[in-house]
């Protein structure tokens, strides 16, 4: 079980860093997003009646945006994987449940390892009160974006499309969740896209060393919905001959 | 005869990219969601902006909705015409010169794709333009059009020249980013970076850019000058894009002549 689990971790992982564009993507966005938003929303004029937002935090929801961007290729990438491999996989004898654990696995190991970049771009300008709690939110927020990647990819199974969904949904979902002079009037119901609740928190960890618990437990739950849907995808991809394998 | 075979090209090739669901959707999804939403949810405040103004730079205040429903539109509008470059590109790569092989010369070919780019440009801007007119109207309707077109036309054939280097996946990932960072951020007087440095000047937005703000922003053209200059890159661009995309095609009717005995 242990070794299969290895080889089916290392395998996927093989398949995602065999991709030179998602390589490069994982290595450049962060650097991209987070200065290109900082700098951004920082450089705005200044206005009668509104407030200035400081660099930190345009730079904070930048790295929010390049892990979530990343981990939802990831996703998508995984989904599409699984839908070419692991039905054949269970074939020829693995269990279907050794199959979505290292799915998985795959899935939140990269993640960390995509907030770890991210982490590392942003402290070059931003110090962290609470560095291991920033790339745990950080993760958290990749993880919701790579369950939001496994259900694009279930309704687009295609890398081109589902990409351009993930990052259009990505920038609009940063743009009115994140701190932006310009999107001042956001709707009540913004408090529940993706990566609100996950970007205060970051921002909270980053420069207080806080969090309200209450962000917590609202990320904590809507990333259980999100697994729920994804394993439940990931779970009909194995389906053989209409049945379930056991 | 060579006209009647462009024709029927050009029907082929317009008829496969309105089949393409992925255009069809960015068409009518992007610009709501992009210039509606930006103007629905930018608070209503006077914003400090340079602008051209009887022939010198001046401070003016306009409205912050304003400004930024005329900064998206172009955004939109270049990441619509560069996704559709880059297809058309891809398409070529994989069509094209089987079409070639089958008879059809290379030049009938690529006007009838540089036809459907042209047509495709100018959906994109009437409709950007137009979802733009429902929530503000830029002063000078005309020049605002043309502007628009023009910094479309000009990703249209980035788009094409990305999808020469990239496949479709590395290239989309190309066009997102230049857009995001030359349309939206680097040219946009929103995110002023003080006194335009000479790498900002030679991105394809720069002179379109100026002309845009201009036409949607003030009352009098003070920009022409840029306009001239982003005709000249337009035509640069597009000769290079044509010239490559010619390689692709006409390089199969070359490997035909080698094949034969």
């Amino acid at each position: 079980m242990a070794e299969k689990l290895t080889i089916g971790v290392l395998s996927q992982i093989r398949s995602f860093v065999r991709d030179p564009v998602t390589v490069v993507l994982a290595v450049l966005l962060p650097a991209i997003v987070i200065e290109g938003w900082g700098q951004a929303i920082s450089n705005m004029p200044e206005m009668p009646t509104v407030e200035s937002v400081p660099i930190e935090l345009a730079r904070i929801v930048g790295a929010t945006l390049g892990v979530a961007l990343v981990a939802g290729i990831l996703g998508l990438v995984m989904i599409i994987g699984a839908r070419s491999a692991d039905r054949r996989l269970v074939v020829v004898g693995y269990s279907p449940s050794t199959v979505l654990v290292s799915r998985l696995l795959t899935i939140v190991g990269i993640t960390v390892v995509i907030a770890v970049i991210n982490f590392g771009v942003l402290s070059v300008n931003v110090s962290a009160e609470a560095p291991f709690l920033a790339v745990v939110f950080l993760a958290l927020s990749g993880v919701l974006y790579a369950c939001i990647g496994v259900l694009v990819g279930a309704i687009l199974p295609r890398l081109f499309e589902g990409s351009l969904v993930i990052a259009l949904l990505a920038m609009m979902d940063a743009f009115l969740s994140g701190e932006s002079p310009l999107a001042a009037d956001v709707p009540w119901w913004v408090e529940y896209f993706p990566l609100y609740h996950p970007k205060t928190l970051v921002q909270d960890t980053m420069l207080d060393g806080t969090y309200a618990m209450g962000d917590l437990l609202f990320v904590l739950g809507y990333l259980a919905v999100l697994v729920g849907l994804a394993l439940f995808v990931f779970q009909r991809t194995m389906a053989v001959e209409g049945r379930w394998l056991r | 005869m060579s006209g009647r075979r462009t024709m029927t090209m050009f029907r082929i090739s317009f008829r496969e990219t309105a089949r393409n669901y992925v255009l069809v959707g960015l068409l009518i999804a992007l610009p709501i969601a992009f210039i509606t939403v930006a103007f629905a949810v930018t608070q209503d405040a006077q914003m400090p902006i340079e602008l051209p103004i009887d022939g010198e730079t001046q401070t003016v205040m306009r409205g912050l909705p304003e400004v930024h429903g005329v900064a998206m539109t172009p955004l939109t509008s270049t990441i619509i015409a560069g996704i559709v470059g880059l297809l058309l590109m891809q398409d070529a790569r994989n069509v094209d010169g089987r079409l070639v092989l089958a008879g059809y010369r290379a030049r009938e070919v690529i006007l009838a794709r540089l036809g459907t780019l042209s047509v495709l440009v100018t959906l994109v801007t009437v409709v950007t333009v137009g979802v733009m007119a429902y929530d503000v109207r830029p002063e000078q309707p005309m020049l605002f059009v043309l502007a628009i077109f023009v910094v479309t036309l000009l990703y249209g054939f980035v788009g094409m020249l990305l999808g020469v280097v990239f496949d479709r996946v590395a290239g989309l990932w190309t066009i997102l980013v230049a857009s995001m960072l030359d349309i939206g951020l680097f040219q946009s007087p929103l995110f002023p970076m003080g006194e335009d440095t000479w790498w900002v000047k030679i991105l394809p937005g720069y002179h379109p850019m100026e002309v845009v703000f201009d036409a949607g922003l003030t009352a009098q053209p003070d920009t022409l000058v840029h306009l001239g200059w982003s005709l000249g890159y337009l035509f640069l661009v597009g000769t290079v894009a044509v010239l490559l995309f010619y390689r692709l095609t006409g390089g199969q009717q070359t490997s035909r002549l080698q094949v034969i005995p």
